[in-house]
Order: C-alpha cells, then structure tokens, then sequence
C-alpha cells in the first residue's frame, strides 16, 4: 500500500533533474530570457515607461481608451497602474529564472562540465545584472532576491539604490569573464556575450556617474571589435539582425505558437493598418533632430512620407507622427497577424556605447576626447542621407566647453536612440531642471521628486509586508 | 421490533426493496392519503413512532386487532366492492385483500378492483401488495370502497443514507438533511446541484452565471478555506468530485447532505466541506411501471438594465466633451442615429427540453431499472447551450440466501456551447470576455448590421460611439464546444455471512472523457481574432474505487442494540490530456473546421497526473431502550499528495442522542410526537490541494528564439512545501429534532460551530519572488457558525384539500480567526487592482474598499478635504481619509462587507385542491454585498462606452445637484478618481426569488381508465417570475466570474456583466402505464 501511495510527478523535473545534464541545464538558462520579449507587449511595458512617460510620446488611442498608459503619459500613477505592475512582475519573474540557475548549478555538479557551467551560470548572471539594471532605474530602492525565494523571505525589504547597483556589477564583471566574445554556432545567436556584460558595465558606470569605469568598459567593448552599421535602418530590421552594431538584441520570430513574435508591430501600427495605434510620438522630439537629419524619415513617419508599403495618413495619428521603429512592412507582417512580428529589439547597440563613452569622456572632463566616439554617430547618421548630404549635414561638433557639449551629447543621444525607450532613464538621470523643462509642458502633473521613479506596485506591497 | 426493522433497513443505499419480508412498516402517517368513498377517513391509529405499528413480517396477520372490535349489533353478512390504487391513482392488479381473521380472501383484476365478502359490519379488511405498506381498514356500511397504498420504500421520511450505510432518521444522532425525489420532480434545472438550491438550511447552491451547463457553487456550513470548498459526491457510493454533473435530476431518488462531523467523518479526508450522498432510483418489486415525462419550455430574459439610449448618450457624451474641450458630436449626426438596445439584442429567447423514460420492475429475487433521459437548454445568448442524454441502468439481484449482487451504470453524454458569460477575458482558462458586458458597453447609436447583412463592428467615429466588440457578432462567432462523455457505475458482492453480519465489497468508478472544439472565425472588418484558430484538446479522467465493508448487528438482551460497521478503500485518479491546435484555415466554414484544414501554426501537448488514497474506517451505533443513543466513527487516511513521512492522517467523531418523547415523564403530552436532542463532535480532512504540492517542480515555460531556432525553456512553475499536513476541520453540532400532532408539525434546529485550522493555501508570493507558483502552506484557521432551522407543516384539511408548507433558514458567520503571512488578496477587478482581502477577524473574501463620501461639491470642499490627487474639481468622487493622514490613497481602505450571505433561507408551498395541485418555491439570501465590477465602466463613464440611464440623467452638475454620481468628464485626473475601485460601485446583494410556481392538473380516474392509462399529470410551471432585490446589475444570483476561479472564495460576488439567469416557462406532462 505505500507503492500505491506513490504518484510521482509525470513530466515535471525536480530541482535536482533540471540540473542533472548541460541540455536540461540549458533548458533552464532558455527560460530566462523569455521575460525580455515583446511576445505580449501589455506585460512588457516596457515602452510606455520608458516612452510614453517622457516627452518623446504620448498616448495614442481615442480618449479614455487606454487609461493606465494615458495616466502614466500625464502623471496621474497610482500604485495599482497597470503598466507599473506588468513590468515589475515580468522583470521579477526572469530575476527569479536567473536565480533558480545560480541556486540549481552548483560548484559541486559533476554532471555538468565546468566550461559548460560557466557559460549557464554567466549568461544568467548577465541577465539578472540587465533586469535589476532596468528596474532600478524605473523603481529606485527595490528588494534585491539573489536566490529562489521562499515562503521565509517572500516579504523582504527594498535595498538602496546603490546597493543593487553593487551587486549588479559583480554579476556583469562576473559574466563578462565567463562569456565567450562570440558564440559559434548560429542557433546560439543572441546569448549574452561578454561585450553584452562589459557595454551593460559601461553603462551602469555611467548612470552612477562613475565616469573612469564607464570609459574603461566602453573601450574594452570597442576592442572586442564592434562597429556601427554604415545602414541606421539595420538596427530596425528583421533581415539585419546580426549586423554588427548590435552588442545584445532581443529575438523574435514569427509564426510560431505560442508565439514568439513582436507585437510592438500591432501596439505602434495605427488602427487603419489593423494596429493599435497606442504610440505617437510628439512634435518635440521631432523638434530635436537637426535639420535634414536623415535619422528623423528613419525613425519617425510623418506627412508626405511612404510609411513603408503603405501611404501615410498624419490623421492616423494625434500628433501627426507615428513610430518607425519597431514597425515592420505590411509585406512582412500582414495585417492579420499584426502582433507577430519578426523584429528583434536591440537592447544594447554599439551607437549607444559609444554615446555613454563621449557622456563619460565630457562628464570626467575629457571634453576634446569625447567628441571621438560623439562624432562616429555623427558621421554613420550622416551617411544615410539619400542622395549628395548638404555640407553641413551633422557636421564633426567641435565644442569642447564641457556644459555646451554635454547638451550636444544630450541631443544626440535624444535623437539616436529615440523611441528605443531609453528616454525616461535619459530625462531623470540628467537631473530636475532638464526634466522639468522636458516633461512639464507635456505633462504638467510631473514632479520630480515623486516621479523619478515609479510608486512600487500595489500587487507588491499586498503580499509583501517588509515595504 | 425495533431492532429487526433496523436490520432490514440499515444495510445501504443500493438494496432497496430486496424481497417481501420488508414490506411491514406502516407507512409515515403524513404521506398516508386513504380515501373512502363516502365515508370520514378511517380511522387509522396514529402514533408519535410509525415504527412501533410495524408488524411482524408475515404477510396475513392481522395488525389492528383493536380496530376490528366486534359488534354483536350487526353481523349481516354482505358484498363489499372496492378499487386498489397506488399513491398516484393508478389502479393496482393482483394485490390480495383479505378479510382480517377470516378466511376470505379476494385479488384485484387488472383494473384494480376486488369484490370481497364481508362477514359482520365491524369486520376490517386488510390490503397487501409487494412492494407496499399493507392497509387495513373498516368499511363499516359502505359497499364501496377506494383503497390507496403507498410504496413502502417512500418511506424516505424514515430512513436516511448516511455514509456507507443508511439509519432509522430517529435513530440519527448527526445533522443530515435530506431531499427526496418528490422535491426534484418537474423542477425545470439542468443539474442536480442546482436542485438542491433552497432546499436545505445551511446548503447555499450558487450559480457562477445564467448560462447553460454552467458550474453551481455548493457550500454546506459555509466556507471553511481559502483553499477547496467543494463538498465531496457520492453516487451510489462511488465518490467524486465531479460525478454530480453526469446524472439526471430525474434519475434521483434521494439526496442526504451530511453536514456535520459525525455524519460526514467516515469520509474522512474528503469530508471537510460535507458530503452530499446521492441515491438513484432503483426498480421496486412488484408490477413493471413504464414512466414518460416530459416538459417543453420557453426562456426569456429578466429585467433589463436601464441602459441611455442614443439621445441620452449623446447628451452626456457631451456634456462631457464640453467639460473636456472635446469634439462634440454634431447634431447633424445625432439626428440620424439608430438607438439600439442591446440587452435585447443579445438575450432572445430559447428553447428548453426534457424527456424522460423509465422502465422498472421486480420480483422476489431481483428488480430492475431502465432509464433514458435527453435535456436540452439553449440559452438565452446565442451559441451557448447545453444538451445531456443519459441512460441509465439498475439491477440486483439475490443470487442465494447469502449472496446478492448488482450492478448501476451511468452513461451520459453532455454537449455545452460556451460563449464567454462573466469576466473580461483576462487571465488563462477562462471562457473570454462575457458577451453581457459587450452588451452594456456598445453605444445604442451603432446598429448591429450593415446594410449588406455583415455585422458593423468598429462603428463609424470610434471617438463618439467607441471601440467595443460587437456582442452580436461576437456571440455568433464565438464557437465553442464542451463535450463531455462518461459512465459511472458499481458492481457489488454482498454476502450475509450469519444473521445480522455482512460483507459487501463493492468496485465503482468514473471514466469522464471530455472532448473540447473551439474555433475563432475571422469576422468584422478588425480581425478581432485573426488569424483564426481552431483549438481541440481532449482528456481522459479514470477514478476508481475499491470499497469493502463489513457490518455486524447486535442486540444484547431487550434493550441493547449495536451495529459496527468496518472498511478499508482504496481511491486512485488518473488524468490523461491532449490538445492540439491549428491556425489560419482558408475556409472557415463549418465543414473545413478540422485541424487537417488550417495551414497555419500547429501546436500539440500532453500531460498526465495522478494521485491515490488508501483509507480504513470504522463506525460503532449504539442504542439503549430507542432512548439513548451514540455513535463512534473512525477513519484512517493515507494520501499521495503528501509527503511520504506524513502522509497519514486519523479523523475521529462521536455523537449522542436522547429521545425525550420516549421518556415515561413526557408521555403524557399527547400533541407531542417525537422529541429528540443530539450532539456531535469530530474531525474532517481537506486534501483538495494540487497533486504534488510537497515538492518543487520545474517544466516548460515558453520558447525562446535563439538564431531565429526555438529552444525551450524550462523553469520552477512550482514550489513545494515538504511540511505540508492535513487540513482539519472539527466541528460540533447541537441539534434539536420535534414533531408535534401526529408529526404534522415537525421541527428542527441545528447549532454548529466548524473550525477548519491548518487551512491548506498557497499564500500568493509578492511579485518580486518571480514566477513559479506558490507553496501551499498550512495557512490558518476559519471559523463558521450558524444556527439552521427546519419547519414543515402538512394537512389534509378534507377530502378534497391539502396543503403543506415547509421552510428552512440558516445563519452564518464566517470569521478567519488567524492567518500565517499576511492577509491575502483577491477578485480582481481592474488591471492589477483586488477587491477582497482576507484578513484575521473578517470574512474569507471580505470586500476591502476605499469609502466613497460623496461628491465634492465645490472648491472648498476640495481644498479641506483630504489630498486626493492633482486635477480633481467640483463635481468629482470624495473618498474618505480613514486613516486621517490628510492624503487619499490605498492606505484608507476599508472593510466594506462581505459577499457571504448572513442568511440563506427557502420556502415552499404545496396546495392539492381535487385534481389539482399548486407549488410554490422560494429562495433567498440576506446580508451579503456585489461588487458591480461592470459598473465602473457603464457608470464610470471615462470612455466611448454606454452608461446607464441614471448615470446619463442623473449625473453632477452644479453644487447641491447629487451626492452620488460624479460630473461628466474623460478627463484623466478627474476619471482616474472617479472610478477608482472603490465602494462606489458595491451594492447589496440580498435577494428573494420566485424560483419555481407550478399548477398542475391529474387526470381523474375515470378519464384514466378511459384513455388506458394508470395515471396522467399536466402541469405548467415557471421560474424565476419574480425578483425582489436593490441590486441594480442584471441578475443577484451570481458566484464568481471567469476571471476569478483561480482566486477562489476570495473572488466571490463580482459582476463583470455576468450572463443573467433566464426566466422558463415549462408545459410538462407525467404519464404512467
């Protein structure tokens, strides 16, 4: 009668199973990166917080219809936000999948080879390092799990700012020496690599103001040999994923159930095109690029333009403009499966670090040093200007008053990384004046004492009794 | 005698009536319906225990000897003619009549009648037929009279199915209620949990929605745990968790609901939320009886919501534009609008069916029952439907003197089309967003079809009349298909080793197979759900059970009685699921909706589970003089779902009666007829947690697209907690049972009180834990307490009328008394925003809201207001500061009630007037709240969504106007506040209901005898007629939606515009050859 008593439990692995050979191992580091996608951009908001919170985007959509991302467009966030919620909740959760790796594969695993192990334990090490970045950056001082909690420390209390920092640079300095520069085989496409970690360091660096470092991890990423895409349009398209601009991307493909497809394309199409039509962007972000700057026609559509296949119609849009980034071509993503994109989104992209390093550079007082990388941007953007570029199309900045160049590299960054929801890390990092003077005349309810970060979900604090 | 009465009638559920020694028992005095033809009723002697006339077993002896007193003043001999009919009239051939203490003798012919000599005027004549009470009676100086015997085994009033056996009801010392077929019959409901709505104190029956095939919520003594409060099934002694659904209303011959530990803890781990104990109906032996039932029946929508029409609409819509600096709509357009309503438009009315035909019969050695059964409900939206067909099958048969055997099988099959009834479609496994709610959003001003017949489905100026579904073509496309088919049953071995000592070992089970087909057609011109997919999964579920019991009788000189009763089972489940999936099929048309046809995606999975239970149990009755009772009961548990190191769990229970009527000192009260007083105490167990809940596990969590090549990823999906153990309920039961006037008046009162401690839960981590579910951990203690009260009341006021009336009421307090962590959230009802908390000292599921005060009604009432946000103006929601910090937030919620109800009562009605008869039946709750979740969008008005007419008309607008509905605006500041969840939208949820009136017509015996038929009864009847309620939703009977299973009794009593129930008016006919 006890073997009658006996059910084990049919396809499921125990936490022993799961890390008794490198496949299952690898199986379990697979999981970790799921949370990154836009397979369901609602529970990857991503966007709106990074976006739509800022002066780049408003809210599209007709009134009242999308009402946690108009409150957080206009500053009205309660705890109980949806967006607030779903992004916590998502990072969290690959948090947690990094953390049954780091407590699963332990030194004493016979079972696994140790180059092996290493590789598993550093790509989880580097993605918990990328979500912590993220949600300290939205949220501030958050309860920092570095282990599968339990019911004893399921309430725990938020750690500082800086001490969730500190632990994420020992995981990226950790996972840049155990990633391999290059993974060989094509189906390892996308993993973390050890410029990942170093670029993710370098930027780390930076929005803690620790400019020496972020100069010194910029330049060990440039030596590992990346370089800008001479096409800008490259970063923002299904068949260039691997161009090698890109340091870490995150992949999508189409067709697949359950789907592993982009739904930005739905949530940024307008409504005519079978989209949602949740992301305008606004007059003064097009207002920051330079004029003739060809990034603008790449990355905003607007009046008089072909928005890919289709003919433009600015009534699509309150603001007249419409994302072109992360919108693929009716021709590749028809309209009846318009959440199924096969775009991926490049997290981390070679424009971006070499911006952190002219950021570092100028900050620590390397003005003329900084305009290097600065005017690399310059340059590639410049090239992408259809037909003979007038001559002073983004002509080499030669500034070197380092508060004249800081707002020089403040706009580039605007303008390069537009709409790559970077915005909002952007605006509060560079302190209250510049975002008040951004986000006031948009969103009057802005204040940034309170905004600077994000209220903790209220779903956290129901069950969480230590915040 | 006594105790031989016992032994015929204690051994189980199964063996009805096994031969003609058990035929002796009077019949209970109130059933008795014995009509001479001309004469007062006779004078049959009452007494306050039926069982004390019981006779001995011989067929012929005279039982009324004081009756039959000689007159020396007449002893002319003569003819006595007379008809024999059963308790529905139809006459009965071949019963014996006999002339008491004399040789004379008659049988009646086929149409029931008997000509039999009668020595003297006071000679009394006695009638017996198989399978009935025999009758005896004094004709005295008609020559005509009309017998009317009543089955024997009716005598449900008398004996009661308990677990793994039956008692004497005098002799019951827990609290059972019971429902008998008499009480199910001609109720036009698909279920038989839904037959016992309002039947039994403390026995609440929720429907989740009005739609058919829909899932009833059945909770004996309230809610016990966070966790599973299902109560545990037993058909015919196969328990289940689910069986309920497969039988027939009609097939049931009685329901005992064992509500208190003593009654219900020989179940033992499974008993903790009571346990209902199903009886079918079996053959009675005597004549084969053929019985057609039948009613048809029509549903129609209820009250409606008073909804804006489109002038109404258009007003508010702006009137808020104007406050916002909105386009207005023009009044070119205005002019030129439809006004639809789409309450109507979605809710039409639908067919109700059922049918119903038995055979059955028996003889000395065995009897049998064929039954076939066909139910069909439409629903009132269309594409939801349920249809059920059952055949069902009863025999037994006495092999020899020692060894018996039968066998009961189940079949059916049940078809239920879903549409989605109740939730927004959030969340995994739920039925999509309800077609209700689509309903009350869409404007009146869109019209449902285009002029060329396609459906509109994004309206003209999205901004004016909004972006919501169209309900019609939604309900029309929405196919979805439930299949279910299964088969439950037994085959038993009963040997009677020695006189009074049995061994019964019985192997029953349930194979269910469900079957489920869903198709999204493309429609519309969105593509609302593109690329059109066709799901199917299919899973097979085997449970069995293997039981022995063996039962020994005993008395012990003239007063002592005993009956032991021991068992051993062994329960073992197995769940075996398959699903596939196919997308983009190029014709969509219902020929091609196959998985061969769709070129798109493919997708497939398994998976299989188990688990098993091994028991042994013991029961101990004992009785002293039929004066003072007591009952021990004992089970042993061991389960798979626990750790193996405890696993185990004992669940004890005793229990003691005391008749007082029996007693010399209150003999003398001759209105008194039975006076009895019980207490009980004992445990119960709840293993309804998840299979492996002891250990971590870790699987499949999605795909990731390395390269554009898909990998999967596994992770922990679940966490183990190895310390988890039972959860317990004890509970004690004071009960009180009278009769008074010949029972009559019958009365009883039950007093509990039921801990349930070491609630099993899964106490949701914080988000920051990550995925991965939570640990079920042994999370605290509840408390319920109720007093429940039962009166019936019947009478024969003459020949040609009577009635009864019986009501039932029960109270219920429902307290958590200590929680492990910290209180525990529920319902959601927006984003990421929960209704209910579960905290120590409140009710499970107790509604947890911010207070609306009222509406601020200028700028002074803001500015000494508490802080509630940038923006707010006059005319905006004021919630209360409950903490007084001066600032509005989530801090300054409060208790606001709960959506259990404090009262739950019943009442029914029961008028026979000649050959016509009147029911009524009513149902009700008191005290519990709804949160009207629907309502923070039709009367939140912060969108192109339609509102509700009071809303349109009633809104703010200018100091003094109304404290209750806040001004008209979408502004994001003012809108954001104004439908903030908050007590605004929480309404009283108490309700009376008309549930079912019937009038029925018999035919009379002379039209019977005309048309060759024994019996014939039309009726009409209808449900749900009237409602008395303050709810202003659609309908106040609602559980929980779709979004809310998983939560559980914390999600309870939100209305996410829940599919209401129908009004049915039935035509029924009851035929019997």
């Amino acid at each position: 009668c006890k073997k009658f008593l006996d059910q084990p439990a049919l396809g499921y692995y125990s936490d022993a199973d799961l890390f008794s050979n490198e496949a299952t191992a690898k199986t379990a580091v697979n999981a970790a990166y799921i949370p990154l996608t836009f397979t369901d951009a609602s529970s990857n908001p991503v966007w709106v917080l990074g976006d739509v919170a800022t002066d780049d985007v408003v809210i599209g959509g007709n009134a009242g219809e999308q009402a946690d991302y108009t409150a957080i467009d206009l500053y009205n966030i309660l705890p109980g936000n949806a967006a607030v919620q779903s992004l916590w909740a998502r990072y969290y959760d690959g948090i947690n999948r990094c953390n049954v790796i780091t407590d699963g594969l332990t030194a004493d695993n016979a079972n696994i080879s140790e180059t092996a192990r290493t590789q598993l334990l550093s790509q989880a090490k580097f993605l918990r390092a990328y979500y912590y970045f993220m949600l300290t950056n939205f949220y501030g001082n958050i309860p920092l799990r570095l282990k599968v909690s339990t019911l004893a420390d399921a309430a725990l209390a938020a750690s500082p700012q800086a001490q969730v920092y500190t632990q994420i640079e020992k995981d990226l300095t950790e996972a840049a020496a155990g990633l391999p520069q290059k993974w060989d085989s094509n189906t390892d496409q996308g993993r973390a690599t050890k410029g990942a970690a170093l670029a993710l360091l370098a930027k780390a660096s930076l929005f803690q103001q620790k400019y020496a470092q972020a100069i010194q991890y910029s330049e060990q990423v440039e030596a590992l040999g990346y370089a800008l895409t001479d096409r800008f349009a490259d970063n923002f398209n299904a068949s260039a994923k691997t161009n090698s601009e890109v340091i870490f991307s995150v992949w999508h493909v189409r067709g697949s159930q359950p789907s592993q497809g982009n739904s930005l394309n739905y949530w940024f199409a307008p409504r005519s095109l079978n989209g949602a039509g949740t992301f305008f962007p606004t007059q003064s972000l097009v207002n920051n690029f330079e004029a003739n700057d060809p990034r603008l026609d790449l990355t905003i559509e607007r009046a008089g333009k072909p928005y890919y296949d289709s003919t433009f119609d600015p009534s699509w849009s309150s603001t007249g403009y419409l994302s072109k980034k992360h919108i693929q071509p009716v021709s590749e993503v028809p309209t009846t499966t318009k959440n199924d994109g096969n775009l991926n989104y490049e997290a981390l992209r070679f424009a971006d670090l070499l911006l952190i390093k002219a950021e570092a550079l100028n900050e620590s007082g390397q003005s003329a040093a900084a305009l290097v990388p600065l005017n690399k941007v310059r340059e590639r953007a410049r090239k992408n200007y259809d037909g003979t570029p007038p001559a002073d199309l983004l002509a080499a900045i030669t500034v070197v008053n380092q508060s004249d160049l800081r707002d020089v590299i403040r706009r580039e960054r605007r303008s390069e990384l537009a709409l790559e929801f970077q915005r909002f890390f952007d605006v509060i990092r560079y302190g209250q004046a510049y975002a008040d003077a951004a986000m006031k005349p948009g969103s009057p309810n802005f204040n940034y004492t309170n905004n600077r970060f994000f209220p903790i979900p209220q779903t956290e604090l129901n069950a969480n009794g230590k915040l | 005698a006594a105790a031989s009465t016992q032994a015929q009638t204690a051994p189980d559920s199964l063996k009805r009536r096994p031969d003609s020694t058990a035929k002796a028992q009077s019949p209970p005095d109130s059933v008795l319906k014995i009509q001479p033809a001309s004469t007062p009723p006779v004078n049959v002697p009452q007494t306050p225990n039926p069982v004390k006339t019981a006779t001995p077993a011989s067929a012929g002896q005279n039982t009324l000897t004081k009756t039959s007193r000689p007159n020396a003043s007449d002893t002319t001999s003569r003819v006595l003619k007379g008809i024999v009919k059963d308790e529905k009239g139809v006459p009965i051939p071949g019963a014996i009549v006999q002339v008491v203490g004399k040789p004379n003798k008659a049988t009646t012919d086929a149409d029931g009648r008997f000509t039999i000599n009668l020595p003297d005027r006071n000679a009394s004549i006695q009638v017996l037929f198989i399978g009935y009470a025999t009758r005896t009676l004094k004709p005295g100086s008609q020559t005509e009279v009309s017998v009317s015997l009543v089955p024997s085994n009716q005598k449900l009033d008398d004996v009661v199915v308990t677990g793994y056996s039956s008692q004497q009801k005098k002799d019951l010392t827990g609290a059972v209620s019971q429902i008998k077929s008499s009480d199910i019959d001609n109720m036009p409901v698909g279920g038989v949990d839904q037959v016992l709505q309002g039947k039994a104190a403390g026995v609440s029956v929720t429907q989740g929605t009005g739609a058919p095939g829909e899932g009833i919520a059945v909770r004996i003594r309230g809610v016990g745990t966070i966790n599973n409060n299902n109560p545990l099934y037993v058909i015919d002694g196969v328990p289940s968790t689910s069986g309920i659904n497969q039988i027939s209303p009609t097939d049931i011959e009685s329901i005992s609901i064992l509500k208190d530990a003593s009654s219900a803890s020989i179940y033992g781990a499974r008993a903790s939320n009571g346990v209902v104990v199903v009886t079918t109906k079996k053959g009675k032996s005597g004549k084969s009886t053929v019985n057609l039932s039948q009613y048809t029946g029509v549903q129609v929508h209820g009250d409606l919501i008073k909804m804006a029409n489109t002038p109404q609409y258009v007003a508010a819509f702006n009137a808020a534009a104007a406050a916002d600096g909105r386009t207005q709509i023009p009044a070119s357009l205005a002019a030129s609008l439809p006004d639809v309503n789409w309450q109507k438009e979605v809710l039409q009315p639908a067919l109700i069916n059922n049918s119903n035909l038995s055979v059955s019969g028996g003889n000395e050695t065995g009897n049998y029952l064929v039954a076939a059964n066909y139910y069909k409900q439409d629903g009132l939206i269309n594409n939801s439907a349920y249809d059920r067909f059952n055949l069902r099958t009863a025999v037994n048969s006495t092999l020899s003197k020692i060894f018996s055997t039968g066998l009961n099988l189940n079949l059916s099959y049940a078809k239920t089309k879903q549409v989605g009834a109740s939730g927004d479609g959030f969340g995994n496994g739920n039925q999509g967003a309800s077609v209700m709610r689509y309903a009350l959003f869409r404007t009146p001003a869109t019209p449902v079809f285009k002029a060329n017949g396609d459906y509109v489905d994004l309206p003209e100026n999205s901004n004016f009349f909004g972006d919501g579904l169209n309900p019609v073509g939604y309900a029309d496309n929405f196919d979805r298909n439930n299949n279910a088919y299964s088969a439950l049953g037994n085959v038993f071995l009963e040997a009677k080793i020695i006189d009074g000592l049995k061994f019964r070992t019985t192997l029953g089970g349930t194979l269910v197979i469900t079957d489920f087909k869903q198709f999204f057609k493309i429609w519309g011109d969105r593509a609302q759900n593109s690329p059109g997919s066709l799901a199917r999964s299919n899973a097979n579920q085997l449970d069995y059970n293997w039981t022995n019991t063996l039962t020994y009788n005993m008395k012990f000189g003239e007063k002592h009685n005993l009956n032991i009763l021991a068992g051993t089972e062994n329960i073992k489940s197995r769940t075996n699921g398959l699903s596939a999936s196919r997308s983009i099929f190029p014709n969509q048309s219902e020929d091609f909706q196959y998985l061969d046809n769709g070129i798109g995606v493919q997708q497939n999975g398994e998976n299989e589970s188990r688990w098993a239970l091994f028991s042994l149990f013991g029961r101990a009755d004992y009785q002293y003089a039929d004066k003072y009772l007591a009952s021990f009961t004992v089970r042993r548990d061991g389960s798979s779902r626990l750790n193996p190191v405890n696993r185990y769990g004992n669940f004890y229970s005793g229990s003691v009666g005391w008749r007082l009527d029996q007693e010399a000192f209150l003999k003398n009260f001759k209105s008194l007829s039975m006076l009895k007083l019980r207490a009980s105490i004992g445990q119960t167990g709840n293993q309804e947690i998840s299979n492996y809940a002891y250990t971590s596990l870790n699987s499949f969590v999605g795909f990731y697209p390395f390269g554009g090549t898909s990998v999967i990823g596994n992770s922990l999906t679940s966490r183990g907690n190895a310390n988890i153990t039972w959860e317990t309920s004890t509970q004690t039961n004071f009960g009180l049972d009278a009769g008074f006037f010949d029972n009559k008046l019958q009365f009883s009162a039950d007093y509990f009180i039921r801990d349930n401690s070491d609630i099993l839960f899964a106490n949701p981590l914080p988000p920051s834990a990550g995925g991965g579910g939570s640990p079920y951990v042994n999370a605290g203690k509840v408390r319920n307490q109720g007093l429940e009260l039962q009166i019936s009341y019947r009478d024969q006021i003459s020949e040609n009328w009577s009635y009864d009336v019986s009501g039932n009421m029960a109270t219920l307090k429902n307290k958590v008394l200590s929680l492990a962590g910290s209180s525990i959230v529920g319902g959601r009802i927006d984003n990421e925003y929960y209704a209910t908390l579960t905290a120590v000292g409140q009710p499970i599921g107790a509604f947890y809201l911010l207070p609306m005060e009222g509406i601020f009604q200028n700028d002074l009432d803001i500015f000494t207001h508490a802080y509630q946000g940038t923006g707010i103006q006059p005319g905006d929601v004021k919630y209360k500061d409950s903490n007084g910090d001066g600032i509005i937030d989530e801090k300054d919620r409060e208790f606001a009630g709960s959506p259990i109800p404090k009262l739950t009562y019943g009442f029914t009605g029961n008028l026979k007037f000649k050959q016509f008869d009147l029911s009524v039946f009513f149902q009700g709750a008191y005290g519990n709240k709804l949160y009207n979740q629907v309502a923070t969008d039709t009367e939140g008005f912060y969108r192109a969504f339609n509102i509700t007419e009071r809303v349109a008309t009633g809104s703010w607008n200018g100091e003094g106007s109304t404290n209750q509905f806040p001004r008209l605006t979408w502004s994001s500041a003012s809108s954001t506040n104004n439908k903030r969840p908050s007590t605004r939208f929480l309404e009283d949820g108490s309700y009376l209901r008309l549930k079912n009136l019937q009038i029925g017509y018999s035919l009379s015996p002379k039209v019977l005898s005309a048309l060759k038929i024994a019996s014939m009864r039309i009726y009409v009847s209808g449900q749900n007629l009237l409602t008395f309620t303050k709810y202003t939703g659609l309908d106040p009977e609602i559980y929980t939606s779709s979004n809310g299973q998983g939560d559980g009794v914390r999600a309870v009593g939100i209305d996410w515009g829940t599919y209401p129930s129908a009004r049915v008016y039935t035509l029924g006919l009851n035929l019997n050859f």
